[in-house]
């Protein structure tokens, strides 16, 4: 009844949609191979991770990042996915970045109908995404986590 | 003349977004996604629960789960198409399980995947 890393499918439909953009119109496929290829991406998934802590580890870090992923890449010989994945990181750092804007942007307009005048805590906004959300998953993380 | 005024009596301009909702005409809302929302297809809580399955990662950052789903969508464009070369082969429009074996073994960068798939 265990249940087994590669049982953690992707979902079916995101899978199949993005197959059928890969291929020219009109090519099929069958359902057995779409499942197998939906375990493939699971495992492609599992073994990257693999490779991409061994990195972290070989830097004494404890979290992966992305650079961490992008080396693994290399290692599994899948170079040609380097560059549109760094195009896509800029591109998430972006959106990711916008999306702080906005809420801080909202944060502000609610401070200033609530009238009160509370000190700003200087925060530097330098790599302080990723360690604002390593706290919350740290939180998360401690219960599961074997030492 | 009768003029038939959409407008409720509030005197407020008809809105496309009336908070009310007394706007008769429904009309199609615009997604109010932006342009650049379509960065990853595939659900990153899925991918994170595929990371946290590993038994020595510790902790992932954000941007690598985004990275390993976006690596992820990129793996399977790929061996689709390596696939679909089998498949053209035996001049057959449908791609079969066959077809991603011989990929698996024809292709070195696949070779991590033999044995998984049973």
């Amino acid at each position: 009844m265990a249940e087994r890393p590669e049982d953690l499918n992707l979902p079916n439909a995101v899978i199949t949609r993005i197959i059928k953009e890969a291929l020219p119109d009109g090519v099929n496929i069958s359902k057995e191979a779409r499942s197998a290829i939906s375990r493939a991406a699971s495992v492609f998934v599992l073994y990257a991770t693999s490779c991409a802590n061994n990195f972290a580890m070989k830097g004494k870090r404890k979290t992966l990042n992305a650079s961490d992923v992008l080396s693994a890449m290399e290692e599994m010989e899948f170079q040609r996915f380097v560059t549109p994945l760094k195009e896509a990181l800029e591109a998430y750092r972006r959106e990711q970045k916008g999306k702080k804007e906005a809420s801080e942007q909202k944060k502000k307009d609610r401070d200033k109908k609530t009238d009160s005048e509370e000190p700003d805590k200087s925060r530097d906004e330098d790599n302080d995404e990723d360690e604002e959300r390593l706290e919350e998953e740290e939180q998360n993380e401690e219960e599961e986590v074997d030492n | 003349m009768a003029a038939a005024a959409p407008a409720a009596g509030s005197g407020t301009p008809r809105e496309e977004e009336g908070p009310g909702g007394e706007a008769a005409a429904p009309q199609p809302q615009a997604p109010t996604s932006a342009p650049g929302a379509r960065l990853s297809r595939l659900p990153l809580a899925r991918v994170k629960a595929l990371v946290k399955a590993d038994p020595d990662v510790t902790l992932a950052g954000q941007e690598a789960i985004f990275i390993l789903a976006r690596a992820a969508e990129l793996f399977v464009e790929t061996i689709a198409k390596d696939a679909y070369c089998c498949a053209q082969q035996g001049k057959r429009k449908t791609l079969q399980r066959r077809d991603l074996d011989n990929a698996i073994e024809a292709v070195d960068e696949f070779a991590f995947l033999e044995g998984t798939l049973d």
